[in-house]
């Protein structure tokens, strides 16, 4: 660790891994829920584990973006952080406000939640992913400020690399789109029209310059490959998602009420969207490949690698299969949405934050370059249960979806909706065993920070 | 592919070709799901190109050769260091360029004053999309045309990648609009 | 000569590129903003059709059922319910009231609300105003 504020990255890494656990509890609990209809109704309904599990990833997935930036802006501008203080105040309110919001899921009904926080006044509440309470949001807004001013200031008085500035541009961007969560206009189709400048364009837009940043970063230090050579691969990388993913923005405006221009455009542009993600990919081989030392820490190599393998399955080949409109007609709204989702965020966003967290957290645990050899083995195992247990939930979610289009959307006698989903329950029975096969690896991941030894040494 | 010591055969930079590739490609999906669409409805693709004015597409086409070839004159005179001379002609493209924007304002004004508008018809979504995309990337070209042919008149300017990569961006809107041209208003 | 992939032009584009397809976007943003109101018809947006949104929204409906394909997959599209239940809102009014509040053993249960009969003929209102949305003949069919 080169400056003593990078250190403040910490208990972000650590309330991420921890909600991520949370998380993951209650994507089981989904996952019964989908073959055992009343599992734990009406105490916990379906939604409102839906809202837990999805909220909660958004939540740890902040937290991991902001610890990232924490520790990687102090480092590339070679200066302490601006306000440790601030970070650490910030994380308490951004975790009180997080937990409250959850607490407050499973203890009222969502109605009465919606009622005591003040719903009628401002109505943002309801609306999938931004289920959080008006308060929430505001202190979403008000983190993100106080964040965004603690590592511009930061930026402002070090040395100015392109991978700080396209990790402040996306932090920036990530909170400008957010502003679009309180506009909830009365007419259903414009509210999901904009409700789309949240969803869409932090995801295919701003995180992209989010990920692409920390997996910059990541590679330098891990390949020693020159800063110049990385650096401009990366503007050409976050070049190519945004170019393709704003237009892309389209796939989403097919069947919502939108003109029907959308469906060519969107057509268009997101079957270019895997590009950036294939130059992900060949970006962190190639580096990797050209690397002028031997870092000690593999895991930290490993996630790398394998976030950009997996950004380009989930997001790029998994969003391919059905964003052209005359396939996402009759895929639109199915099984196939939900297994494009869990296998995207998981390759895009939750690998290049355990990227993150397995680059620097030997460092604020006080370790010169990483962790032991044993600690390393068990983390690579947790890699490789989590990412297979990923792509069979992704198999069975796909197989489930081909089954349930052909049997409620297409042919002369298309079956009603809860049929279907009895005939194909086979299909989320596995997915719940892939699911159990997941969260023994997220727990492998957690005991490999309790793995002690020798630390493993730099070598060449 | 990663070297950057090594002179690539490209003229201008790596990163304007990406782009190039990437524009062409979509102007290629385009382009296909533009015929596709044509072989579902030729009465109405027909009926459609019916209401276009050929000749105006032909002056576009002639305007656009010409800025293409005012371009390329303008890079060949500045790698013989003769910065005003190519100052003029880089001038003489971005007129060329203003001949084509001139001319098609006055042919959207026709379809406007017919009431055809984007969601007319599925001939005249295509139309819009790819015309007024394509100028779009007319009216970008002849920023960049204008700040090369501006930096070039300050005399001491030489930036011969900026020059070429530029260059290659405005043949690359010309070449779509060669085959956009045919596609929209000749080929029945 | 010039080097062949410098980091400045790859910076320019990523600026320039981002802003041109970025002001391109608002500008259909826009465009479609304006053709909206004939396919949404909003004219027909009342306060019942306002309430009834409010109370979609107040009860997380969207965390099992999917609106226009949006959503969660847990439970049957509502975007064309209002079609599927013989064009009737009394038959959607029926169908939420008579939730059991401890659900259907075994199965996939949808919670007993507590709805007011407003509250009701809101939802109703709301569902069958989207049903007349034009949605480009999504979903397929009268399955959703």
């Amino acid at each position: 660790m080169k400056f003593q504020s990078q250190a403040v990255a910490k208990p972000y890494f650590i309330a991420a891994i921890v909600l991520f656990i949370g998380q993951i509890i209650f994507g089981l609990v989904m996952g019964l829920q989908y073959v055992i209809g009343d599992f734990l109704f009406p105490a916990i309904p379906f939604n409102v584990a839906r809202m837990v599990h999805t909220n909660l990833l958004i939540i740890w997935l902040l937290f991991g973006f902001m610890g990232s930036a924490y520790y990687l802006i102090p480092e590339e501008s070679e200066t302490e952080l601006y306000s440790p203080k601030l970070a650490i105040a910030l994380f308490w309110i951004f975790l009180a406000a997080g937990v409250l919001t959850i607490i407050g899921y499973l203890a009222v009904p969502y109605a009465t939640l919606a009622h005591i926080t003040g719903n009628d006044l401002l109505p943002t509440m309801g609306r999938e992913f931004l289920e959080m309470p008006t308060i929430t949001k505001v202190g979403i807004v008000i983190v993100a400020l106080g964040f965004l001013f603690n590592i511009g200031m930061t930026v402002l008085k070090g040395r100015k690399t392109a991978i700080s500035m396209i990790m402040i541009m996306g932090q920036v961007g990530l909170a400008v789109f957010f502003l679009f969560s309180f506009y909830n206009p009365e007419n259903l189709i414009l509210d999901k029209i904009f409700w789309w400048w949240v969803v869409h364009l932090w995801v295919e837009g701003v995180w992209e310059l989010i990920m692409g940043s920390i997996l910059a970063f990541v590679l330098i230090k891990t390949t020693g490959v020159d800063r110049e050579i990385i650096e401009k691969w990366l503007y050409m990388i976050i070049a190519m998602a945004l170019i393709t993913g704003i237009l892309g923005t389209g796939h989403h405006y097919f069947w919502i009420g939108a003109p029907e221009y959308w469906q060519l455009i969107g057509s268009v542009f997101s079957a270019m969207e895997p590009i950036p993600f294939f130059m992900m990919t060949l970006f962190a081989f190639n580096m990797v490949n050209q690397r002028r030392r031997e870092h000690p820490n593999k895991a930290a190599v490993l996630w790398a690698l394998g976030t950009a393998v997996m950004a380009f399955l989930g997001a790029g080949v998994w969003g391919f299969l059905h964003t052209l409109a005359p396939v996402n007609y009759f895929t639109h709204g199915t099984q196939i949405t939900a297994a494009h989702g869990h296998m995207a965020f998981y390759g895009a966003y939750v690998m290049i934050v355990l990227t993150m967290i397995s680059y620097s957290m030997p460092m604020m645990r006080g370790r010169a370059a990483a962790n032991s050899k044993a600690s390393q083995t068990v983390e690579m195992w947790s890699f490789w249960l989590m990412t297979v247990a990923m792509v069979f939930i992704t198999l069975f979610l796909t197989g489930a979806g081909i089954l349930q289009i052909f049997l409620q959307r297409m042919g002369d006698s298309p079956q009603n909706f809860m049929v279907v989903q009895e005939r194909i329950q086979i299909f989320y029975w596995l997915r719940e065993a892939a699911g159990v096969m997941f969260f023994i690896g997220l727990m492998t991941y957690v005991a490999s920070f309790f793995v002690k030894g020798k630390e493993a040494t730099l070598k060449g | 592919m990663l070297n950057t010591s090594t002179k690539s055969p490209l003229p201008g930079d790596v990163a304007m070709w990406v782009l190039i590739l990437a524009e062409l490609s979509v102007f290629a999906l385009l382009f296909l799901t533009y015929a596709v669409n044509r072989q579902i409805h030729p009465e109405l693709f027909f009926n459609g190109q019916q209401q276009l004015h050929p000749i105006a597409g032909s002056i576009i086409t002639i305007a656009l050769l010409s800025a293409s070839f005012f371009v390329a004159l303008s890079v060949n005179l500045f790698k013989q260091q003769k910065s005003r001379r190519a100052a003029y002609a880089m001038w003489t493209a971005v007129s060329f360029g203003l001949v084509y924007l001139a001319v098609k304002s006055w042919e959207y004004q026709q379809l406007f004053d017919l009431d055809i508008g984007l969601s007319t018809d599925s001939f005249f979504t295509f139309y819009y999309l790819l015309t007024v995309f394509h100028l779009l990337h007319v009216i970008l070209g002849l920023g960049l045309l204008c700040y090369v042919a501006s930096k070039l008149l300050t005399s001491k300017w030489h930036e011969p990648n900026i020059m070429e990569s530029i260059a290659s961006y405005w043949h690359m809107v010309d070449l779509v609009w060669l085959i956009l041209f045919p596609l929209l208003y000749l080929v029945h | 000569m010039s080097e062949a992939f410098t980091k400045s032009m790859a910076r320019n584009i990523f600026f320039g590129g981002s802003l041109f397809f970025f002001l391109v976007f608002v500008g259909l943003t826009i465009h479609t903003t304006r053709e909206l109101p004939e396919r949404d018809h909003r004219e027909n947006i009342n306060e019942m059709v306002v309430l009834g949104k409010k109370v979609w929204e107040d009860n997380n409906c969207i965390g099992c059922h999917t609106l226009l394909g949006e959503g969660a997959y847990f439970a049957p599209e509502l975007g064309n319910v209002y079609t599927r239940f013989g064009n009737s809102k009394e038959a959607i009014k029926g169908f939420i009231m008579s939730r059991p509040v401890n659900g259907i053993p075994g199965r996939r249960s949808m919670p007993q609300f507590n709805l007011t009969e407003e509250e009701l003929e809101g939802i109703a209102e709301f569902l069958k105003w989207t049903s007349e949305v034009n949605t480009a003949n999504w979903p397929p069919n009268i399955q959703g």
